[in-house]
């Protein structure tokens, strides 16, 4: 029984290798200034894989969370991070600096495919 | 500021008082002394900070992903520390739970196996814990340090902190007389379940840390389970802290959850099994 699912496992993990390998990741750069995360919107295509560069140039860390794309990372102060989200359905999607939630507010945005 | 503070303070705090709280409880079941406990906070702080003061450093490991990496590989660590710790629990309340019945010459033999198996069970409780206050220290002090900066939040933050900490604490001491007021073995069988749940949670949140690092591929979520119990709610929360939940899972995290789950209750039958068989024998 173990042993059928450790194998199991082993063939999930290599397959998830392996689309990392055929997959081509859009980048979107987002940057934290003065606590406010520019540009505070960004769109993207729905069920599409996006990697987001986030630069922090603040001199004080900020957690980048949201509960609706289940992400959680700190970014430190004056460097910078990356969070991989998607492929998601269409829809808003907000995210928030935990650290200084009054100011640093944004949201995905998810557009249909044409 | 002070109500943030106080929220994210009590979310990393609570984690770790919940498992203390278990730990704690079983141990004092097991007859272990509690002394365990400074060695995992003195060490635990000193890893925090470590971790901490490295944060910049770790988090451009592995083009930019090293925070979700290093995060997942100590929670997979505590995962199998856990593994090992229930079923060496599971084994020693076995053979305390029948020691009356043994004859003389045989009591002596279990009396030193029972002695092993509790230095055993203070040695992983020890690294369990330590690990634990590693990573949630690491991010409470890197909160601590950018939020103060700013000299007008100073205090809020502070007293923030303190309540959130606070909470924590006291809500794992609640947890801890909860679980010694009960009968030995409903103690025993919900704090096994309770660190089940907890260890079932780490294999959660760190699948859920290697996708976000595009370690593992992504998927569309299995279901949406926001409109009855929403992540950020206060039960929410809890549940995020106690048994890793999810909202919005993919089938890679349901199926690699579910099965962190079975594992070690397939082992504690397995050793209640055996147990049972060889006692048949000994009488």
């Amino acid at each position: 029984m173990n042993k059928t699912l450790l194998q199991l496992f082993m063939l999930c993990f290599a397959y998830s290798l392996l689309l990392n390998v055929w997959a081509e990741t859009p980048i979107v750069h987002i940057k934290i200034q003065n606590h406010l995360f520019i540009p505070a919107e960004i769109s993207i295509p729905e069920n599409t894989k996006v990697k987001l560069l986030i630069e922090n140039k603040d001199d004080t860390d900020e957690e980048f969370e949201s509960y609706e794309l289940n992400r959680e990372k700190v970014i430190i102060a004056n460097r910078k991070g990356v969070i991989f989200i998607g492929p998601l359905a269409a829809g808003e999607y907000p995210f928030f600096g935990e650290f200084f939630p009054k100011t640093a507010q944004g949201k995905v945005i998810v557009k249909p495919a044409e | 500021m002070l109500l943030n503070s106080v929220i994210i303070i009590l979310r990393e705090v609570l984690e770790a008082a919940l498992l203390f709280s278990v730990l704690l409880a079983l141990s004092k079941q097991s007859v272990i002394k509690s002394q365990w406990i400074f060695w995992s906070v003195i060490m635990g702080v000193s890893g925090a900070a470590v971790f901490g003061l490295n944060m910049a450093v770790v988090s451009e490991w592995f083009d930019y992903v090293g925070q979700e990496v290093t995060n997942a590989i100590i929670q997979l660590m505590i995962y199998f520390l856990l593994l090992i710790f229930i079923s060496m629990q599971f084994k020693l309340y076995l053979l305390l739970k029948d020691e009356p019945l043994y004859m003389n010459a045989q009591r002596y033999n279990k009396t030193q196996i029972i002695q092993r198996l509790r230095s055993m069970l203070v040695f992983f409780m020890i690294v369990i814990t330590t690990l634990a206050i590693t990573r949630e220290g690491a991010e409470m002090m890197l909160y601590f340090f950018s939020v103060t900066r700013n000299e007008n939040h100073y205090s809020s933050t502070v007293i923030g902190m303190i309540i959130g900490f606070s909470i924590g604490v006291s809500v794992g001491f609640l947890f801890y007389y909860l679980l010694l007021s009960l009968h030995q073995k409903w103690s025993m069988i919900i704090a096994l379940s309770l660190l089940i749940l907890v260890s079932s949670g780490m294999i959660s949140q760190a699948t859920q840390l290697l996708i976000q690092a595009d370690w593992i591929e992504a998927q569309l979520p299995l279901w949406d389970s926001t409109h009855l119990l929403s992540e950020q709610s206060v039960p929410g929360q809890l549940l995020y802290a106690l048994i890793g939940y999810e909202s919005t899972p993919s089938a890679i995290q349901v199926i690699l959850y579910v099965s962190s789950l079975l594992l070690p209750v397939f082992i504690m039958l397995y050793f209640w099994k055996s147990h049972s068989a060889a006692r048949l024998q000994e009488l």
